[in-house]
């Protein structure tokens, strides 16, 4: 389909000669791509968090997010916090949920067979996204940003904004602040500890059950964090962070699923590849198609993606 | 080898009574100064009983050996006494019940287990692996102990920033052992020390971990398959075979057995 | 309580098994006579139904399921986006249908090699990535779908987003004994009082349609078994048990994988065709990521590695979702349940599932029979045990 439409395009010639060598609406969309990607990122972050401690993708990453989001709603547009103290509340709160919701559901389980609990965490997907459902209702509201959409540095239409450069922004603190906390403090050696050998973590000493929950703690306040960056661009309703979730998982399959760095070049990657596809060859309803094929040609290539470490198997 | 370096304070009646026990027979075991007491062990793997009721005991400063055929489940036995396998039955350290405690609790009370295939952090480096192994200390000597451990085995101060999963099987049980003990344990469970290592190096550890007793007076379990160097360090030993205990005495009278000679020694 | 000890192969255990298959099979045949009329019970005060339709929708997700499992359960690949397989089908026989006036049952031939096909391109990309990347690229693909359903280029055919309206009704042939059966079940007494004694003509449609699924189904299952017994099935596990041990015992990996996955594509397309048949209606956001998510859930709830399982999966995956929605006040109570409230329900069931029987559903109930009907194992006949003393 995408060759069809390929060709269709490429037929077509003096649209796209024109806007390829549209210098202003490459650098808008790469900005564009910059900044989506970022939010993709974070929520991929959330993702490689959980998978590096415990060998599974947790399903439900995108509704914790979207719970989140929905925290920040009450906080910044009921309640009438300041936004970005809004976020931090809401990215506290849902820490907490996390918590909670791996002490109940998750820890029960031995860890190390992961069909039960993919399986409770594709239950909770459920849940949640109903739940948000329930309580919030299917109306769409709109939730402020963090940043302002004017633009600093602009170019023609191409516009650098406030927005692109704190999504962005957010992201690498986020990573720095990750990197430091992993190499640098002795919950993070435990978490590393967790993640490389379960059974010689817990001969350690280490607590396997509150160092994984403090794992989906952190994943969770990231999800918050990403869904507080990419809604305002949205709208908010409760089917929102599906669409991004899955994006965000083709960032994580695309960095690598157990490297942190990887999630990020992986969500950017995304990120502009989808803006740029999608505007040079018009294939706007192709984004999603246009991410798999991404993935597709990446892993083929690397089959562990971008960084993700290959696992040798033995006889 | 500075093992005051290490901290570790040594304990001069442990010694003494660990002497004495040496020549007393089963009976008087039965005393204050059991370590460790196991009664009625049983373990198993889902359905498959594999341990059918054990009974043994540690004296508190003593090195004992499991000797026991292929499958006999002596890496069982060790993986119950860290709440590693589901258990019924009694297992007391120091009076105190460890039967349904998780592991990483039995690990904080002091006893540190050496698994069978290492177990080391293989993506994490040496330093880390030994950082992690005093994770529950929260005293200021963990960087002279990593010190002292670069020193005793030297390829691991050497490699200290490359990562665990890059060095020999060998080393990688040295790595293990250290590890271990870097929590400073009052019982340290042994599973094979010297598989994968060169003879040379198997009787430098074994020295090692009989210094380590000597002088900080660990309580030992070791599961052997060298049984001629381990009853050779051992004081008391044990023989299991197919989940029951079936023999139990002085290493020194073990080693002259006869069934043990001719089904562990070899001659 | 419990029955007596049979040896496996016994006379007695075969006995069992053959009045075992014997019930499943009445009860198949029964039930849609029972239900023709929707069945309706009322529990702590909200109204239940089980429609011949249901039936008919859960045995569709049955075979589904089942290609799944001949994909991820057996040869271990992990493919999260059967609903591709599943929607291709479906199309492909609502355009045959709709635009070549073909019969629903002849544009099988065309969707099982036409999928099987597809499979097998699509087993190439999963030689290199494994595990939980295949996984999340199948998702991912899964997703996909409807968008490409919905394409400009397509729609005169797919219909759009507006979905397919299939413009054929399957009608019962005269020679089906649907009467005669009725009036046979009616005649019982007791059971009789259930049985209409006239049918009108979408009732016998309905029922017709029911037996048409069935056969296909077990047609598929028998298929399925007899080649999952054999050398392919062993092949299978060998891959998904160890692959490197299975290269080095001479198992053409990459035939093997590939094959795996044009058969659970080709049965996956034949649950497509069957979707079709039961709805006479295709849409785009029938097969997306929530069909995906539906059939990985049956499966795991069923057991990825069992062909019963399956059966179990399907009827989870069609009746929770359904009897959750019409859950409308909270049992026992009278506060009003309004909202995606089967969502939830849904979602508690399915850990409940995975709490009570981590192993799934199938193995739940055999494990349940085991308590109940003792089966004493029987080692292969030349083993010879070497006892340890010897
Ligand atoms: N994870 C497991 N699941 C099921 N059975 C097991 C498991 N581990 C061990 N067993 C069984 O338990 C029995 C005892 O095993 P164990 O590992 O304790 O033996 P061992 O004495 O340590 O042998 P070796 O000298 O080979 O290490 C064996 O029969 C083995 O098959
Ligand atoms: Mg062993």
């Amino acid at each position: 389909m995408l060759f069809c439409r390929l060709a269709t395009t490429l037929g077509t010639f003096d649209i796209s000669l024109d806007k390829l060598s549209d210098g202003e609406l490459w650098l808008a969309q790469f900005f564009r791509g910059l900044s989506d990607g970022a939010t993709y990122a974070s929520l991929a972050l959330a993702l490689v968090m959980i998978y590096k401690s415990t060998g599974f993708i947790n399903f439900a990453q995108g509704s914790l997010a979207l719970l989140g989001v929905y925290l920040v709603y009450v906080f910044s547009v009921e309640q009438g916090l300041p936004i970005a103290v809004a976020v931090v509340c809401a990215m506290v709160a849902s820490a907490l949920v996390a918590m909670f919701i791996e002490r109940t559901f998750i820890r029960p389980f031995p860890p190390n067979n992961v069909l039960p609990l993919v399986i409770v965490t594709l239950g909770l997907l459920l849940i949640i996204d109903s739940a948000v459902g329930i309580v919030w209702q299917f109306r769409t509201r709109s939730l402020p940003s963090m940043f302002s959409d004017s633009a600093p540095i602009q170019w023609g239409i191409a516009r650098l904004t406030w927005r692109t450069i704190g999504n962005l922004g957010a992201v690498f603190v986020v990573v720095g602040l990750l990197y430091v906390l992993m190499a640098r403090t002795k919950i993070g050696l435990a978490f590393r500890a967790v993640s490389s050998n379960l059974e010689s973590a817990q001969l350690m000493g280490i607590r396997v059950g509150s160092t994984l929950g403090f794992g989906w703690a952190l994943a969770a306040a990231i999800g918050t964090l990403s869904g507080a960056l990419v809604v305002p661009d949205l709208l908010l309703e409760p089917s929102v962070m599906l669409r991004v979730l899955i994006f965000s998982l083709a960032a994580a399959a695309l960095g690598g699923l157990d490297s942190m760095v990887g999630a990020v070049l992986g969500g950017l990657v995304v990120g502009l590849t989808r803006n740029l596809l999608v505007t040079f060859l018009d294939l706007s309803e192709l984004a999603l198609a246009t991410a798999v094929a991404v993935i597709l040609v990446v892993l083929l290539a690397r089959p562990t993606g971008f960084l993700g470490t290959v696992r040798r198997e033995r006889v | 080898m500075n093992f005051t370096a290490m901290g570790f304070k040594s304990n001069q009646a442990v010694a003494d009574t660990q002497n004495t026990q040496d020549t007393q027979d089963v009976d008087l075991l039965q005393c204050d100064s059991e370590y460790l007491k196991v009664c009625g062990l049983r373990a198993a793997y889902g359905d498959v009983g594999v341990l059918h009721g054990i009974d043994f005991s540690v004296a508190k400063g003593q090195i004992a050996v499991i000797l026991g055929a292929n499958g006999a489940g002596k890496t069982t036995t060790l993986r119950a006494l860290t709440g590693m396998v589901s258990t019924e039955g009694s297992i007391r350290l120091a009076g105190e019940e460890l039967v349904g405690e998780p592991t990483a609790e039995i690990v904080r009370r002091g006893v540190a287990h050496v698994p069978q295939g290492r177990g080391t952090f293989g993506d994490m480096s040496v330093e880390e692996n030994l950082l992690v192994g005093a994770f529950v200390r929260n005293d200021k000597q963990v960087r002279s102990d990593i010190a002292y451990w670069y020193q005793t085995f030297p390829v691991l101060g050497e490699r200290r920033n490359q990562p665990a999963g890059s060095l020999s099987g060998g080393e990688q049980q040295m790595l293990a052992i250290a590890r271990a003990l870097m929590l400073r344990p009052s019982l340290l469970l042994l599973d094979e020390p010297s598989l994968g290592l060169a003879p040379m190096v198997t009787r430098f550890l074994f020295e090692q971990l009989k210094a380590s007793n000597a002088i900080a007076g660990t309580t030992m379990l070791v599961v052997e398959q060298n049984a001629g160097l381990a009853l050779s360090v051992a004081s008391w030993a044990y023989v299991l075979e197919a989940g029951e205990m079936v023999l139990a005495g002085p290493a020194c009278e073990l080693a002259v057995n006869d069934k043990v000679r001719r089904a562990y020694l070899g001659y | 309580m419990g029955l007596a000890l049979a040896k496996e192969g016994s006379r007695l255990h075969r006995r069992r098994q053959v009045i075992g298959w014997v019930l499943f099979a009445l009860v198949v045949v029964v039930i849609p006579f029972l239900i023709a009329d929707t069945y309706s019970a009322t529990i702590f005060g909200n109204r239940y139904t089980v429609g011949l339709g249901n039936l008919s929708q859960a045995i569709a997700f049955m075979v589904a399921i089942l290609g799944l499992n001949i994909a991820t359960g057996y040869s271990g690949q992990l493919s999260l986006g059967h609903s591709f397989f599943v929607g291709s089908g479906a199309y492909l026989t609502a355009v045959l249908v709709n635009d070549f006036h073909w019969s629903y049952l002849s544009t099988l031939v065309v969707v099982v090699p036409g999928l099987f096909l597809f499979g097998v391109l699509f087993g190439l990309p999963a030689l290199r990535i494994q595990g939980l990347y295949l996984g999340l690229l199948t998702f991912v693909m899964a997703t996909v779908f409807p968008s490409i359903i919905r394409l400009e280029e397509l729609a005169d055919r797919t219909g759009g987003s507006n979905g397919l309206l299939i413009g054929s009704d399957l009608v019962a042939p005269s020679w089906a004994p649907t009467e005669t059966v009725a009036e046979w079940l009616h005649s019982i007494p007791g059971l009789g009082a259930r049985v209409p004694d006239g049918f009108t003509s979408r009732q016998s449609e309905a029922v017709y349609k029911y037996f048409l699924l069935v056969i296909v189904a077990a047609v598929c299952f028998w298929l399925v078994r007899n080649i999952l017994v054999g050398r392919v099935g062993r092949a299978l596990i060998a891959i998904r048990d160890n692959q490197l041990g299975a290269v080095a015992n001479g198992i053409n990996l990459a035939a093997y994988k590939t094959l795996s996955f044009g058969l659970s594509a080709a049965v996956g397309g034949v649950a497509g065709t069957m979707l079709a048949m039961h709805s006479g209606f295709v849409g785009p956001d029938e097969f997306g990521f929530n069909l995906a998510i539906l059939l990985i859930v049956g499966s795991i709830v069923g057991g990825v590695a069992t062909l019963h399982g399956a059966v179990a999966g399907g009827l989870v995956i069609q009746f929770v979702p359904h009897w959750s929605g019409q859950t409308q006040t909270l049992p026992g109570t009278d506060i009003a349940l309004q909202g995606p409230y089967g969502g939830v329900i849904l979602g508690v069931l399915l850990i409940a599932i995975v709490f009570a029987l981590p192993s799934g559903a199938a193995n739940g109930f055999r494990q349940l029979k085991a308590r109940f009907m003792p089966v004493v194992p029987q080692a292969p006949a030349r083993s010879v045990i070497v006892s340890p003393d010897a």
